[in-house]
């Protein structure tokens, strides 16, 4: 599994980049578009393959929704930049998110792990 | 998608989001920070810059996902397509003008007329559960409720299951004296559950209960706003103060609001009533009250018990009638009982005149829909290159039809402002010009029924007359080729719009056809004969009522005076007091018993309107005497008792017999005196000049006595409004406190009989004009077209050496060919249709073949004269330099 992974780069599903969005901004506080993109880089190890054209309209979606929000800072830089942040009902929505992609992911686990010991008895 | 993140969408969409610099400056930064971390990892500037390109991806891409997001897809697009139709409406102000014109027209007058009708047909009565309220009594024959007399009432409330309750009313007419100043009065006695039944509450005081309606005191009024304010200065303190009735104080109970609409007595008085005072009937005592069973002077309503169908409670009524005419035979006709929703009972006739208008306007809706269709049509000709244009870069037949239908929208929605417009002036005129008959015409405005009812058909218009142009036009861009060849297409727009002049002129000539109807009933009641002699007679209402006259001697004595007076005037040539006149507005309708000609039970012989006078009543009306004399002075209290009868009467009752000297009993068959049938007069039309006259009688005033009179002067010419004058001062001369009332000349009281038909006429004319004029312009925008399209074929054939008259033919023979398909099929659809205009029309066939005649030779010419411009067009077209420009 961990070679195909590596093998090929993965598009990101919609609401899971709504979820990776808002752990980011939960772990990272403030944050702007290119530092959001190069976070979720670093952390998938290159492995996500993230269209900029995804990426912009799913943060003005996640405000639309009110779950962050984002006002003009300056960065390290010194440059002017959008900051994004979550909001208190962008964190009740990140919790419920995680809660779900756990269990979710627990059932896919089972059950692959249940095939994969079924074959071998 | 949340409430939340679409009101941000709809906030993006009409452009209070974020903008798109914002997004630009946004991914600039984005695009920077990665140059840079390029650079840092050894690139040089180029490289870094094309490597930060492609990691960014395309920005047109990023900034049109974004915005999709920004906003909603549907309002995006629609803005588009009114910012870009917006500006082909100012590019063609010749066919925006003409367009928004004529929907104008169309939705305007729809827009007025269903005013009318929403006031008059639609909008529930005020009343609580208005829908339970009905009318009660005998079926007339035109499905209408009778009137009833009081015991039958009281005995309904008794044996009825059905109904909640019943009350009844009366119209009364009192003198209120203030001062030197005596004024009578529109009033009405109800029972004493009169407002409660209809739900209505007083503003001030309050309504009557069950103790104000006693036989021995029922003098207690409610007063109506108009007059709390007129007499009373809305004193708020008029309640328990009298007020002084026929000479009698009458205590204040209450005020009713402006908004009361008062039951049914607004067609009698010609203006809403002024004041109600209880009834004070004695069921238990007939004779002393009035309370009688078999007279009928009390209109009855009552209000269902909720969930009882009308079906219902007429069987249980025609059972309770049953059982009453057993229990009481000599009082009862055998018949059966109407029970009639209120509504129904107060629209009356007004509803088939009203429906009928209606559908006139939703025909000239129709042609003006038709026109601008056919004006789009024409115009798609000149977008085709545009929209295959459109087609070739991407834009489906659907975002094309899209477009164009939005366009169309655009138009409707400007043709209904126009209209509204329009029509806020056209509703005044409407309620000045409508015959009063129309029941609530106070109310008719345009509000927001009216104009939601207005968006719906302007909509509908729109989508009327802008689909089949759009369909054309987005089928148009499936072509992938941006140079066509026109003509395919021409050929395909223009079997459409000669379909749509079909249309218009089948359309036209049915408004026509109903326009022509109504033209010649009114025609016909201007000559018809009411059987008396209307010209130059004035006609006076006064009542001689209260404490001066207490009996019927004082009143008799009065009545002789005022006559002597009369007659003395200058000018005058005959004078009667009448009890009532022919289209005066009351009926007085007595049994007629004749002896040795009764039925077996005599409740079942006819009833005679009757009228009573004194003076030279048949010379001052011009009505004719056929045998025997006419009533005079010996005719006296004390004297023989006469009557004159009617030859409708004559022939009713006594068929080819000779009815002189015969003796008749009248209202009742077993009590009572006889009386002499003196002479036989001719017929009069009581009310309406469209139904056969009514059987009639007249006895003389002095034998039954009448408080309320008409005094009938005929003049010797001169100025008739100086000889009212002259003769209300003669009456007053008597005294100044006889309440004098309803001068009118005879002429205008029967004219406003024809008034519901002479408003459907003009409005018919005016729609009919107006559907006349759309389809001639409609027309003449077609030949023209085809004269210019087709002007070098008429070129080589002149060349080739045809004549004129070949020109002529050629050019004619399209569109009238159009034209006679047009009459054909509009006289078919009027032959279908005007039968609808039911009793409106009068004296005509609703097939009438020589208006239907009439009418298609007016569209025939109409016709040509559309013809006229392009035809001297064609004829002057110069062979050789047409054919140069090709």
């Amino acid at each position: 599994l961990a070679i195909n992974m590596a093998a090929q780069k993965t598009d990101v599903l919609q609401g899971t980049l709504d979820l990776m969005v808002l752990k980011t901004l939960d772990t990272m506080g403030s944050q702007h578009g290119y530092g959001i993109a190069q976070r979720l880089q670093q952390v998938s190890n290159d492995l996500l393959q993230l269209n900029q054209g995804t990426l912009y309209p799913a943060l003005l979606r996640l405000e639309q929704r009110g779950w962050i929000a984002s006002r003009w800072g300056t960065s390290e830089n010194n440059r002017r930049a959008r900051y994004y942040s979550l909001t208190r009902h962008g964190r009740k929505q990140l919790e419920r998110e995680e809660a779900e992609w756990q269990q979710r992911a627990e059932i896919m686990a089972r059950l692959l792990g249940g095939a994969a010991g079924g074959a071998q008895s | 998608m949340t409430a939340r993140e679409f009101l941000s969408r709809l906030k993006g969409a009409i452009g209070l989001g974020r903008t798109d610099s914002d997004l630009a400056n946004e991914v600039d930064f984005h695009r920077e920070m990665l140059e840079a971390g390029h650079r840092r990892r050894g690139l040089d500037e180029d490289a870094a810059r094309r490597a930060a390109r492609l990691a960014l991806g395309g920005t047109a891409q990023i900034a049109e996902s974004w915005r999709d997001q920004r906003g909603l897809a549907f309002v995006d697009t629609l803005r588009q397509d009114i910012r870009y139709g917006l500006r082909l409406f100012r590019r063609t102000p010749g066919f925006t003008l003409s367009a928004l014109l004529t929907l104008a027209l169309g939705i305007g007058a729809n827009t007025a007329i269903f005013s009318v009708v929403d006031a008059v047909l639609l909008r529930p009565l005020p009343y609580v559960d208005p829908d339970r309220l009905v009318t009660v009594g005998d079926r007339e024959p035109d499905g209408s409720s009778s009137n009833v007399g009081f015991a039958t009432v009281v005995d309904w409330m008794a044996r009825s299951r059905a109904f909640e309750s019943f009350s009844v009313m009366r119209l009364w007419m009192p003198t209120l004296v203030t001062g030197s100043d005596a004024e009578r009065l529109s009033a009405v006695r109800v029972s004493w559950n009169y407002f409660d039944l209809l739900g209505a509450r007083p503003v001030i005081g309050r309504t009557f209960v069950r103790d104000d309606d006693r036989p021995e005191d029922w003098y207690s009024v409610v007063l109506s706003e108009s007059l709390w304010r007129r007499r009373f200065d809305a004193d708020p303190g008029v309640v328990g103060r009298t007020v002084t009735l026929n000479d009698r104080p009458y205590r204040i109970l209450g005020v009713m609001p402006a908004s009361f609409e008062p039951l049914d007595a607004e067609r009698y008085y010609h203006a809403p009533p002024q004041l109600w005072a209880a009834l004070g009937y004695d069921a238990t005592s007939a004779a002393a009250s009035g309370a009688c069973r078999s007279c009928q002077h009390l209109r009855a309503f009552g209000r269902l018990k909720s969930g009882v169908t009308l079906e219902a409670a007429t069987a249980e009524m025609n059972a309770i009638r049953e059982q009453l005419r057993r229990a009481h035979p000599s009082d009862y006709q055998s018949g059966s009982m109407a029970i009639v929703p209120l509504r129904t009972a107060l629209t009356g006739d007004a509803r088939v005149a009203l429906l009928v208008l209606l559908a006139a306007v939703a025909a000239v809706l129709l042609i003006a829909c038709a026109n601008v269709a056919s004006l789009q049509l024409a115009r798609g000709l000149t977008r085709h290159r545009e929209i295959v244009l459109r087609s070739a870069l991407g834009a489906g037949r659907a975002r094309v039809l899209r477009q164009l239908l939005t366009e169309s929208m655009l138009l409707a929605a400007g043709g209904a402002i126009a209209g509204i417009a329009l029509a806020s002036g056209a509703v005044r005129m409407l309620v000045a010009f409508a015959p009063i008959s129309l029941p609530r015409l106070g109310q008719v405005a345009v509000d927001g029924r009216v104009l939601a009812f207005t968006a719906v058909v302007s909509a509908s218009a729109g989508v009327v007359f802008g689909l089949a142009p759009a369909w054309k036009g987005a089928t148009a861009g499936r072509e992938r080729t941006l140079v066509v060849d026109l003509r395919g297409t021409v050929a395909g727009r223009s079997r459409a719009r000669t379909l749509l002049i079909v249309l218009d002129f089948a359309l036209a000539l049915v408004l026509l056809a109903g326009a022509g109807l109504m033209l010649r009933t009114v025609a016909t009641l201007a000559h018809a004969e009411p059987g008396f002699r209307a010209d130059g007679v004035i006609t006076l209402q006064f009542s001689l009522n209260g404490a001066r006259y207490p009996t019927d001697e004082s009143v008799v004595t009065a009545q002789q005076v005022i006559l002597e007076k009369l007659r003395a005037l200058p000018g005058v040539k005959d004078v009667a007091l009448a009890g009532q006149i022919p289209f005066g507005g009351v009926q007085d309708c007595w049994g007629f018993h004749a002896l040795g000609r009764m039925q077996p039970n005599a409740a079942n012989d006819p009833c005679v309107d009757r009228y009573s006078f004194t003076g030279d009543y048949l010379r001052a009306m011009g009505i004719p005497l056929v045998a025997g004399r006419t009533l005079t002075d010996e005719d006296s209290a004390t004297a023989a008792r006469t009557i004159l009868i009617s030859r409708a009467t004559a022939k009713l009752i006594w068929a080819d017999a000779d009815p002189l000297g015969a003796q008749v009993r009248i209202g009742s068959a077993t009590e009572g005196r006889w009386r002499t049938v003196v002479g036989i007069v001719g017929d009069v039309h009581h009310d309406d000049v469209t139904v056969p006259p009514a059987a009639a009688m007249y006895t003389p005033e002095a034998q039954i006595t009448s408080a309320y009179l008409t005094a009938v002067i005929s003049a010797r010419g001169g100025d008739a409004a100086e000889l009212s004058q002259s003769a209300r001062a003669a009456i007053h001369e008597l005294s100044p406190l006889i309440p004098i009332y309803g001068v009118a000349s005879l002429t205008a009281l029967v004219d406003r009989s024809a008034a519901e038909r002479v408003f459907v006429m003009r409005l018919l004319v005016v729609f009919a004009a107006v559907a006349l004029l759309l389809a001639a312009v409609g027309l003449y925008g077609v030949v023209s077209y085809t004269v210019g399209e087709r002007s070098r074929e008429v070129c080589v054939r002149m060349a080739l050496g045809a004549q004129r008259r070949d020109v002529l033919r050629l050019v004619l023979a399209g569109g009238l060919t159009l034209v006679a398909i047009g009459v054909v099929v509009g006289v078919g659809a009027a032959l279908a249709l005007t039968r609808y205009l039911g009793t409106l029309v009068f004296g005509v066939s609703p097939t009438d073949p020589a208006t239907f005649a009439a009418a298609a030779a007016l569209l025939t010419f109409v016709a040509l004269l559309a013809h006229w411009v392009p035809v001297r067009r064609a004829l002057r077209i110069d062979p050789a330099s047409a054919l140069r420009a090709e």
